[in-house]
Parts: C-alpha cells; structure tokens; sequence
C-alpha cells in the first residue's frame, strides 16, 4: 500500500488530494513555486519542498525536478492532478523508471487516447459509436473533397494534436473548405508544431455528456455515470451537473456500457472520462477520453458516494476496485459551479489579485473545494478558479435552489469573480426546465449579462447606515485620542491618523 | 455628522440623528431608520429594523473612505464622500480620461492577436488587441470612436501589466 504521496500540483486539486490522504492515514507531500509559498497546499500538507519560479513551464511542469523532490522525501508515490503533467506519457514513464508510483493509467494508455486520430481508430475497433469522418489524416484536397461528399456538410476540421478549441475551423459551405483546412493546418503548426489534421462531421445543437470510469489491475472496469457539461464559454466548462435532464435509462445504460468499452480497448487503469457528444436525437458519439481526475469528479462523489481520490489510490497500490457496478446508483441530484477569478461584465476578463475577504456557503447539501483564504493573493500564473461550489439536492429542482442559495452567501471581495453570471444561470427559465445544449451560454447572453439589482431598497439602506457607522466611530475614535496624552513619537502618530482623517 | 456615501451610481445623504447605545436612528435620503446596530465580529454589523434582520459584512477598501459592503443579496462599493474626496474624484476624471485612449492589460500575458493596423479607423467596441493570460484569451476593446494612432507591440510578444499596448487617437 502506498505511505506517502507527493501531490505534484496547486490550488484546489491539490488541496482536495491530501484531503483523501489524511483520511487513509497516508502522508502527504506539497510542492510549490515562488508564487505558491503562502499557497494552502503548501500549509495543509505534511510536507513541502520549493522546485522553482513561478511559471508552471519551471516548476509545475518540471517533471524532473518534481521527481528528484519525491526521492529526496521518499514518497512513494506520485498524484498529478488534473492540467500541469497528468496527461504527460514521458513523465509516467520517467516516474516509473525512477521507482515511483504514477497515480494514473500506464504511459502507453494515455498515448493511445491522447493522440485523436489513434484514439478514433482504437475506438471504432471497439465498437463505440464515433462522429463519421476521417480515421487517417487529411492532406491532399482531393480526398479531402471525397469525404466531404461521403459524411455531407457541415463538417469541422480538428488538430490532430489540438485541444482548447485551437486549430478547429467549422465549414458549412463548400466553397470555404479548402481555405479552412489551410488555415487549420497553419494553426495548428504554429500552435503544437504539427500540421496534422482530420475531419469530422459537425453534430448540431450537441450535448457534451461524459462518463466517469475505473479500472482495475484485477480485470474490473466500471463506470460511475454521466455528468452533463453541456454549460460552456469558449470550450471551457462552466456548470455540471448529474444525472443529465437530457438522458433517459435507456441511453444512460447504453453509454455507460461503450464508455467501459472505450476503457478496456486501451488496457486503461485508474480513473479516467470519456466525453461523448450526443446530439438531439439521442445518437451518441465517442468524442475523447481524459486520461485523469477531472475538474469536475465532486458531482459523481456527491451522488454514488465513492472518494474517487481513493479509488485512485487503492487502484495504483494493486488493490481492487472497493464496490462492483452493480452495488452504486445515482442518489438525488448534484450541481457544481466554478467560480473563476474574472469579471464576467467586462468580457470574461481575469481578475487575479487579493482576496480581502470571503465567506463560504455551508450547510446541508453544500460543498466547497477551494484553496483561498483572506488575505491570499491569486496568482497571475495560473488558472483562475477559486474554487468549486457542490450542491447536491433530492431532486434537480431542490439542488437548483440550494446553489442558489449557496452562490448568495458565497462572499468574495478583493477580486471579480463569476458568482453572479453563475447565479443568472441558476435563474434562466430553459436551465431550470433542463432544457439545454453546448449552445446555452451564447445563445442567453444577453439575459444572462443582465443583473437586475436584487432585493428591496432597504437592503441598500442598510448598507449605506453600516459604514456610515463605521466610519463616524471611526472618526470619534481619532477625535478621543485627540485628548488622551500620548508617550510615543508625536509624528508617528500624527502620520496614523493623518491617514484616517477626513482633511 | 451628514455624509453623503456613494453606492454604487447613487449619491445618499446620512446623517445619524440620535443614539443611545445600540439604538440609533439614521436619516437616509430623508427616511428615517430606527434600528437597533450592533458590531458583532471584526467587519460584520447585525442590524435590526422593525424586526427585520440585516446581517452586514463592511470590508475596508482602498481607503480610509472606501469600502465594500456586503448584503445578503448584493455586494457594493461604498465610498463616504467629504470635501477632499470629491476633490479627488474630478481629479481622477481627468485622469482617467486621458488615460483611456492607451490601452493595457492588469496583468502580465502574451499578445495572440493584433485585428487591427495602425491609421485604421475603429469604432468604439472594436476590439483592437487579444491578450492570452491566466490561460484564457481576453479581448480589449476600443473605448472610443477613433483612428488607431500607434501599435506598441507585436503578435506573439510576452508583454508586463499596465505596459502600453495600442493607442487610440
């Protein structure tokens, strides 16, 4: 069984690892950059060990040095997170050949699912459903206008290498095909230094649903369900949820069978999520695996109850998936928001800085995960997600309102955040009947930027009364000492109050 | 003591009427409050009106004047204003006016993309410069109606915070 763990990552991930850690009694190791010695991953863990500046590039993503730090401390195992070097094959590689436990799939595993067009092939060997285009990579024009004819318009070309949204150019028109290829091959030379390209057929009004796994090193796969992520901007989740108001059992039973499919074709172990599209009729399709713990797993905890941090580490310790896939089920509804460091009403832009105060939602059926605290500076390195917001209710409607709730005791000053842009979803007619696509966000837009002031007046009266208050007794207060005699440095304390009183 | 607080667009007139102890009457824009307020941790006022309770957080802003103020529902930027403070508002105007037409970022990034050339006209809302930090891609956008009058970077530059990037004439 595994003792110690290095986390080789920040933020809230971080944070929620070690959290597992302490409950299986298994120490726990930070690392941190320059900008993350006052991080909460470094306090909350056992032990901490600096591996260099700021940028991730010399720190984070330094999988050498993260593998020298665990041999300097004895950890015997490696949990990369999610981002920085989960989805790296050379560092599972490397951490194996240094002797150390990479908390994750084999390297050749995540090779197979990390590049699209051997994932695709791998995939329809194995019977899950695909969206019909290329298997090979597109080059030449003219059998780029024979697949075109073949799967019909419209269709999107994608790099092979690509994710984030980057080199994929959407054609509805013949005549912009050959241009699009083009200017998806620059892009995707300049961006990951391979032209690689493929073509598929774009899927309408799409949902993205995906489905958790795991696996075993003793033949056992499961999946874990759906999550629905279909609230998107720009490619990047905003809201899950689970189960997804879009599946019936049928198609719930259907998918999470191919997604155990998907996983077997590469001899997958560990946890891992298969994304599929779905569109309006209900035809599923193989979109990519994730080859780690996702951003989003607390929604999948919340309602089958598994520590999926555990489960990861039982697995990579050679130990059997703790339950069978018939013993878990889907008990109530859970949501999750990210909130972000940014000003939603001024174009989604990052607002990173310090955080002056919070306060953070609790009771029934709440959850947080996040790693900021009063007085913590965020970071402008990093991503800028302060935390995670869980809510889990009996039913959709009751795990509605209880985010709804929890994003208005939510309290975060010092910085922009996305709390209100994530309440005007919570209030949006076609969420709350779940009646939604990957289109939601820009399709709402202008509802979802308009804030009416809440509350009646007096609320605000209240708040104007309040530090009215505070600042007379604030006042009163420098005026009292005014008459008190004092025995320190006179200019000192004139320089004090100078900076208090009004002229 | 009358004050007039800004929150938010609105400008209020305050004064505290009488106190005696925990209750007070305060005179917001001619309306009376009797209330019964009380500090109850480090930033955090408990206001009672007419039975009706109001939990207050008051975070301190910039300066001795500003503030942030938390409802249940809201939260505001609060400044008290005096003489000096509305000195320095008119003062900041000017400034701020100025200083639009230059545009930059708050943090440090990478420019992805420059749309626009310099002598181009560009209506305001146009966005002249694509900035990639904290691993998103932010647009900026011209304040005004203008003409670009200079390009202070380049595609692909790593560029400092506040560093001049397009000015718009």
């Amino acid at each position: 069984m595994i003792k110690k763990v290095l986390i080789a990552n920040r933020g809230e991930i971080a944070v929620r690892v070690i959290r597992s850690c302490r409950e299986m009694g298994i120490l726990s190791v930070a690392v941190y950059s320059d900008a993350d010695r006052r991080a909460l991953h470094v306090r909350y863990a056992d032990e901490a060990y600096h591996i260099g500046p700021s940028p991730s590039r010399e720190s984070y993503l330094n999988g050498d040095k993260i593998i020298e730090v665990a041999l300097k401390a004895g950890a015997d195992a490696i949990h990369p997170g999610y981002g920085f070097l989960s989805e790296n094959a050379d560092f599972a590689r490397k951490c194996a050949e240094a002797g150390i436990t990479f908390i994750g799939p084999d390297p050749q595993a995540i090779n197979q699912m990390g590049d699209k067009i051997t994932a695709r092939q791998t995939m329809i060997a194995a019977g899950v459903p695909v969206v019909p285009g290329t298997q090979q990579k597109v080059s030449d024009m003219e059998t780029v206008r024979k697949i075109v004819d073949e799967i019909g318009l419209p269709v999107i070309i994608k790099a092979s290498a690509g994710g984030g949204g980057k080199g994929m150019r959407l054609v509805r028109k013949p005549e912009e095909l050959i241009s699009a290829v083009k200017m998806a091959q620059s892009e995707a030379l300049s961006a990951f230094g391979d032209d690689t390209v493929y073509m598929e057929k774009y899927v309408e009004s799409p949902h993205h649903i995906e489905f958790q796994i795991l696996a075993d090193r003793h033949g056992n796969t499961v999946h874990l369900f759906e999550r629905e992520c279909s609230i998107q901007r720009r490619h990047q989740k905003v809201v899950e949820e689970t189960p997804s108001p879009f599946l019936t059992p049928e198609l719930r039973d259907e998918m999470g069978k191919a997604a155990v499919a998907a996983a077997k074709a590469v001899n997958y172990v560990g946890a891992g999520t298969i994304e599929f599209l779905v569109d309006a009729n209900h035809n599923f399709y193989f979109l990519e695996m994730n080859t780690r713990l996702q951003v989003e797993h607390p929604i999948t905890e919340r309602v089958t109850g598994i520590d999926l941090v555990k489960e990861q580490i039982r697995i990579a310790s050679g130990l059997p998936i703790s339950f069978k896939q018939d013993e878990i089920a889907q008990h109530g509804h859970a949501i999750e928001c990210r909130i972000l460091a940014e000003d939603p009403f001024n174009n989604f832009m990052p607002s990173p800085g310090l955080i002056r105060h919070i306060s953070e939602p609790n009771g029934l059926g709440v959850r947080t995960d996040g790693y900021a605290y009063e007085g913590y500076e965020i970071p402008i390195y990093y991503d800028p997600m302060i935390s995670k917001l869980i809510t889990w209710g009996r039913d959709r409607t009751e795990a509605i309102n209880r985010m709804k709730r929890a994003l208005f005791e939510y309290k975060i000053t010092g910085v922009k955040t996305s709390i209100r842009f994530l309440e005007r979803i919570m209030d949006n007619h076609d969420f709350r009947m779940g009646n939604y696509n990957t289109h939601f966000i820009p399709e709402h837009l202008d509802e979802l930027m308009d804030i009416q002031p809440r509350g009646s007046k007096i609320f605000e009266d209240m708040a104007i009364i309040a530090a009215y208050f505070d600042f007379i007794t604030k006042m009163e207060k420098v005026a009292m000492s005014d008459f008190t005699v004092t025995h320190s440095d006179n200019w000192k304390t004139y320089g004090l109050k100078r900076s208090l009183l009004p002229y | 003591m009358g004050l007039e607080v800004r929150i938010g667009d609105r400008i209020a007139e305050v004064k505290l009427v009488r106190r005696d102890e925990n209750i007070a009457v305060f005179e917001v824009d001619g309306v009376e409050y009797e209330v019964d307020i009380a500090q109850v941790e480090n930033g955090v006022f408990s206001i009672i009106h007419n039975g009706k309770s109001f939990n207050i957080e008051i975070i301190p802003g910039d300066g001795p004047k500003n503030y942030y103020v938390n409802t249940f529902y809201n939260s505001h930027e609060v400044e008290i204003i005096d003489a000096q403070s509305r000195y320095q508002r008119s003062r900041k105007a000017l400034d701020d006016h100025a200083a639009d037409k230059i545009i930059s970022t708050p943090m440090p990034g990478r420019v992805v993309k420059i749309p626009v050339s310099e002598g181009e006209t560009v209506s305001k809302g146009t966005t002249v410069i694509v900035i990639s930090a904290m691993k998103m891609e932010s647009e900026y956008k011209s304040p005004v109606d203008g003409i670009v009058k200079k390009i202070f970077v380049a595609e692909g530059d790593n560029i400092n915070a506040n560093q001049p990037l397009v000015e718009i004439e």
